[in-house]
């Protein structure tokens, strides 16, 4: 088990093309944690506006009577690719973990699995 | 409602400041622009107890700067009451106004702060243009100890 800042320097160091992580606590669109970023991309501004992203989803969820869970949410720009990964474990209902790839250095599949690897041994 | 610290058109600008922030800011149940010592500049909100939540975020901003500069983190930014029913949030708005919003308790925390961190500095300029407009021997004070 590995705590928010190890875990999210990871995901910056290991994860090819990534640019930063942050990690969100979507009851109230705060970040625990934010590792890369920078002027071009202010993470407590990511936090903010991807909690609601994550809440309009499970919002859909509910009044589309899905009863299922969202594993990750994947948002493709021009330049970058956008990462959400919700958090399962007991103890971290609640938080996602973002990541921002440049779209030209990263490899999706293996930015994917990296990035659950790093949240199954992530605790909160 | 006015005051004698910012003229009639000032206030339109800052309850028109006020409805956008509520509009970017759904779950807002009302918000609050104050002199720092408790007086209503301007407010928008469903409920009327305007008066008495300029004069409690008075006492609490008093007691806020005092906490801060006793610790030795400088000058009073903001303050967030957390209840069991949802928040009572304050930010300072230059020296001599705050801007106090109450949100329900679903409210994205991060987005209140960004969003209500960008109208406090219009409100704060907004109120320095309105004092500039009527600078000389009557211009009110605007310090605050």
């Amino acid at each position: 088990m590995v705590n928010v800042e190890t875990a999210l320097k990871e995901a910056t160091t290991t994860i090819e093309g990534a640019i930063g992580a942050a990690l969100v606590d979507y009851g109230s669109g705060m970040a625990l944690g934010h590792v890369g970023g920078g002027k071009d991309l202010d993470l407590t501004v990511a936090a903010a506006g991807n909690t609601d992203v994550v809440r309009a989803k499970v919002r859909t969820m509910e009044m589309l009577g899905l009863k299922d869970e969202i594993e990750d949410i994947l948002i493709t720009l021009g330049s970058q690719y956008h990462l959400i990964r919700l958090l399962k474990g007991r103890n971290s209902e609640g938080f996602f973990l973002y990541l921002a790839l440049d779209r030209g250095r990263a490899n999706l599949a293996m930015a994917r699995h990296q990035l659950k690897k790093i949240e199954e041994s992530l605790e909160v | 409602m006015n005051t004698a610290m910012v003229p009639a058109e000032a206030e339109a600008e800052i309850l028109a400041e006020l409805r956008r922030l509520r509009a970017r800011v759904p779950q807002l149940s009302g918000a609050l622009a104050a002199s720092a010592d408790g007086l209503v500049l301007a407010q928008d909100s469903a409920a009327t107890e305007a008066e008495s939540v300029a004069a409690l975020t008075a006492a609490a901003l008093g007691v806020a700067q005092r906490l801060s500069d006793c610790t030795g983190q400088g000058g009073f930014r903001e303050l967030l009451v957390r209840g069991e029913h949802g928040y009572v949030a304050t930010y300072a708005a230059g020296e001599a106004a705050v801007l106090t919003l109450i949100a329900e308790p679903r409210v994205n925390v991060g987005r209140l702060h960004l969003e209500a961190r960008r109208s406090s500095v219009r409100i704060t300029e907004l109120i320095e243009h309105s004092l500039g407009r009527r600078s000389g021997p009557e211009a009110p004070a605007a310090d605050h100890t």
